[in-house]
């Protein structure tokens, strides 16, 4: 039954994801300027512009240049860098790994944490810890990640040296794997948790919200009068079906985070899509950022696709057809 | 064992340090003859290291032999072939593993590098060089003369902009009568070459490396193989480039540091932070705001140049759209740079950090630049008057109206636009206030360098815009782009003004034809008297860069090999 629908969907990857190509393809392209004036940055005379672009095939229509470069995609090549003259999925292969390893973090980090303290906070309705939940998450959520970003470093990194200021290891580090990998969380600290700090704002808000909406029903009227303990009757019965909604937040937040993690990577320092996206940006190279557009294009479709299909895993009312 | 060993050396190498300290060192770690009396690094970390005696700046020395040196670079280059591009980012990021066949002294003399000496025939037409024996790549092999031939032939004339511009035209063939022995011969007398081989214009790849292949897609572009004073370690795209210590480097004793490191920051807040921290040890450039606050602090040591590695003696230019009805009148132009007064641009903008130019070439071409030009200055009133006479009246502190305007229908305003890069947004702001103090409305146009380029070279669609324009170590490598009129056209940072002047395009021709610097000073200045005469251009600041570094560190050169003789003692 469920296979069909997941076919289904499937196919309907292929048109999105050539439709966002094909706009970032044409929109880059009529936006001014080119790649040689970043390999050229500021010099170099007409006789060198034309050599150039005849050797990047810049001097061929535009429609044969797509033409092309669709038929490397389906070829499985996204193209040669115009800046690096490396491949493209090398280029967006080696910075992947950090960018998932900073906003994965963030995404756990902050399901769990927005989660728990929705769940603590109902324990107590009303309470405190409610009250400053409630507060605390209207703040974070209006608050930029850059500004929060700058603040965090200026008094955790530079005030009070608990942590490092950028990068994703220590400079010239030689520490064998287990001390890369402790310096590595070292330096994920801040970025992760400032990545973080937005989403736990979000889903704590919206599960509290759940919690609080399912409590009033009648099959917790019933847990109750069988006799289940107030926590058993939040963990087990409304956090369950209050888990849906945030089920589909934090997978429609995806992109959000991606975006999220520009801004953070920036500002930390940290070597991942975030950083080859401006710089790719900023040089016109054309290859690595529609390869990277594709990229994001697919995890956006397949993370919603993995949230419906955790919807009724997770409630089994739902039936996809 | 090898722990009691190591803390021997240590307990040697404290001893040595201290006594370097104290002065009392006389021939434990050196040659007896050097006669280094100072201590360089002012700090001392509690690493102790090796002193050894140097040579830095025409200064002897003792510096710390060993340790590592971080520097903060705002973008990841992508490759590090510095003879493909002309790229800032990937030259600040490789120049080191390289050399050029000439170097430049502090004062822009040429000095030997690759090339150990030189001679030039009379009419400036054959330069024959005389290669260092014995250098040796990183890899062992040896480097002789058809390395050279083969970087020139195949990369730098091909796909080095500046290179290919300037000489890809004159030069009639490179040849290499014997290995140690390279012979340049053009077409027409040249004169700029020797100030234009070092490691930033001209650095010598390895022939056995690129032979047969595409010199911007080989994969050793990412591990690179150079003769210079630091080779390739590691590189972490996006994160860090690690440079070793070049054992073998030829120039004796150098380098003094066993590592340099750069980190990839793009963030300049963030270099700030890692820099007070401790985490970076070397920045390019301090923004402005921060720059107070640093300059406080007594562990921090500065070293101000006009060199950067996008291009030396760099100066902000404003041009004036030539085309234009409004501009093409000559009192008008001059009733702006009038109304200009360009020290409130030098302190406001860049605190002091560069100078307000005294001719239309950069102060910093010390042979070129013009004297006793009569540049106008600041002078609200003279402003004013010129405007009038040039048909655009107003009563005070309106803005001004067409009377008789060539060109301009009656009553039009007089509003003009100025194009510029986000990053100049202070200059755009400065600029509209103090010529709205004159009458004239100012529509700023912020836009990043494609757009910019488009509109303003391609298109000619702007009134006045600012550009660095970097003036280079010869006017024929970053000047003459700006006046001569076959560089008007599309490419970006050519002519912008659209200045078209008969006179002073031959005056260039010959210039670049000539060898004796005096006779060339003496064209650059009529050059310059002519340019005053039409203000194509307002020459408004000249721009200098300041790296910051500990006080740990020191040795540092403006730029190109910039670590060669640096040391740190942390």
């Amino acid at each position: 039954m469920k296979l069909p629908y997941i076919g289904r969907r499937l196919l309907q990857v292929a048109p999105t994801v050539s439709g966002v190509l094909l706009l970032t393809f044409i929109l880059i392209h009529i936006a001014p300027g080119d790649p040689i004036q970043a390999l050229a940055s500021g010099n170099g005379d007409e006789d060198y512009y034309a050599f150039m672009r005849h050797k990047f095939g810049l001097d061929q229509p535009l429609i044969n240049q797509l033409g092309t470069y669709v038929g490397n995609i389906l070829r499985g090549d996204l193209g040669t860098s115009y800046i690096t003259g490396q491949s493209v999925s090398t280029t967006i292969g080696e910075r992947l790994g950090a960018t998932l390893l900073l906003t994965g973090t963030a995404i756990i980090v902050s399901s769990i944490i927005g989660i728990g303290l929705a769940v603590v906070a109902s324990l107590r309705s009303d309470g405190a810890l409610d009250h400053a939940t409630n507060a605390a998450s209207l703040i974070l959520y209006a608050s930029p990640v850059f500004w929060i970003a700058q603040l965090v470093l200026l008094f955790l990194s530079l005030r009070l040296g608990w942590f490092p200021v950028q990068g994703m290891n220590s400079a010239g580090l030689d520490a064998g794997v287990f001390g890369t990998v402790i310096d590595t969380a070292w330096h994920l600290a801040l970025p992760a948790g400032v990545l973080a700090i937005q989403e736990v704002a979000v889903v704590a808000r919206l599960m509290r919200s759940g919690i609080r909406e399912e409590l009033g029903q009648d099959y917790i009227r019933t847990a109750r009068a069988k006799g289940a303990s107030e926590s058993q009757v939040v963990v087990r019965h409304a956090l369950r079906s209050a888990l849906l909604p945030v089920v589909t937040v934090i997978g429609n937040r995806i992109g959000n985070i991606f975006s999220g993690a520009m801004v953070v990577e920036l500002i930390f320092g940290w070597p991942g899509l975030g950083q080859l996206i401006l710089s790719s940006s900023q040089t016109r190279d054309t290859p690595v950022l529609l390869g990277i557009f594709l990229l994001v294009a697919f995890t956006v479709v397949l993370s919603n696709l993995i949230t419906d299909l955790s919807y009724a895993w997770i409630d089994p009312r739902i039936r996809l057809k | 064992m090898k722990n009691r060993l190591k803390h021997l050396f240590l307990a040697c190498a404290i001893v040595i340090g201290v006594t370097g300290l104290t002065g009392q060192v006389h021939a434990a770690t050196t040659e007896p003859t050097a006669p280094c009396t100072k201590l360089g690094a002012t700090e001392t970390g509690p690493k102790k290291l090796k002193l050894v005696c140097a040579e830095i700046s025409e200064n002897k020395i003792w510096v710390p032999l060993g340790g590592d040196l971080v520097v903060a670079i705002p973008q990841d280059p992508g490759q590090l072939n510095p003879a493909t591009t002309t790229s800032g980012a990937v030259h600040t990021a490789s120049e080191m593993v390289y050399n050029g066949l000439v170097g430049l002294d502090d004062r822009l003399n040429p000095m030997p590098d690759l090339a150990e000496s030189w001679t030039v025939n009379k009419k400036a037409t054959v330069y024959t060089f005389k290669l260092r024996k014995g250098v040796k790549w990183h890899d062992g092999q040896p480097f002789t003369s058809a390395d050279v031939k083969y970087s020139f032939d195949e990369v730098l004339l091909k796909y080095h902009s500046r290179t290919r511009a300037s000489m890809l035209g004159a030069i009639d063939s490179i040849t290499t009568p014997n290995p140690l022995t390279v012979v340049f011969k053009f077409k027409e007398p040249y004169a700029p070459l020797l100030l234009q081989l070092d490691v930033t214009e001209a650095p010598i790849v390895a022939k056995h490396i690129y032979d047969g292949t595409d010199p911007t897609k080989n994969p050793r572009n990412l591990s690179p193989v150079g003769t210079g004073p630091f080779k390739f370690g590691s590189y972490k795209t996006g994160s860090e480039i690690v440079l070793e210590k070049n054992k073998n480097y030829f120039k004796k004793g150098e380098p003094y540091l066993d590592r340099v490191i750069m980190r990839v920051i793009p963030n300049a807040n963030t270099q700030v932070i890692a820099f007070e921290t401790g985490e970076v040890d070397f920045l390019w450039g301090i923004p402005g705001p921060d720059r107070a606050r640093l300059l406080t602090k007594k562990k921090v040591n500065y070293l101000v140049t006009r060199r950067n590695p996008g291009g030396a003696n760099c100066m902000m230019t404003i041009s004036f759209n030539l085309q234009k009805p409004i501009l093409a009148n000559f009192n008008v132009r001059k009733g702006i740079f009038q109304a200009l007064d360009r020290n409130a641009f030098l302190k406001n903008i860049l605190f002091n950090e560069g100078s307000v130019p005294v001719s239309p070439f950069s102060k910093g071409i010390a042979w070129a630049w013009g004297r006793k030009l009569d540049l106008p200055k600041y002078d609200a009133k003279a402003a004013n008057s010129l405007l009038d006479s040039a048909g655009w009246t107003g009563r005070d502190g309106s803005i001004r109206t067409a009377r008789g305007v060539y060109g301009v229908a009656d009553g039009t305003k007089l509003s003009i636009d100025f194009l510029h890069f986000p990053t100049f947004s202070a200059y755009a702001e400065l600029y509209k206030a103090q010529l709205k103090e004159v009458g004239i409305d100012v529509r700023l146009r912020p836009l990043e360098s494609g757009p910019f380029s488009t509109a303003v070279f391609t298109k000619r669609d702007f009134d006045t815009n600012i550009i660095s324009y970097c003036n280079g170590t010869d006017p024929e490598i970053g000047i003459r782009r700006m006046y001569d009129s076959k560089q008007i056209g599309p490419v970006a940072f050519s002519n912008a003004a659209g200045y078209s002047n008969a006179t002073v395009d031959s005056l260039f021709q010959s210039a670049r034809n000539t060898l004796d610097l005096n006779k060339r000073q003496v064209l650059y200045q009529k050059i310059q008297e002519d340019l005053v005469r039409d203000l194509p251009y307002v020459w408004l600041v000249e721009s200098a860069g300041t790296r910051a570094f500990t006080a740990d560190c020191g040795g540092f050169k403006p730029y190109g090999l910039f670590a060669e003789t640096a040391y740190c003692q942390k």
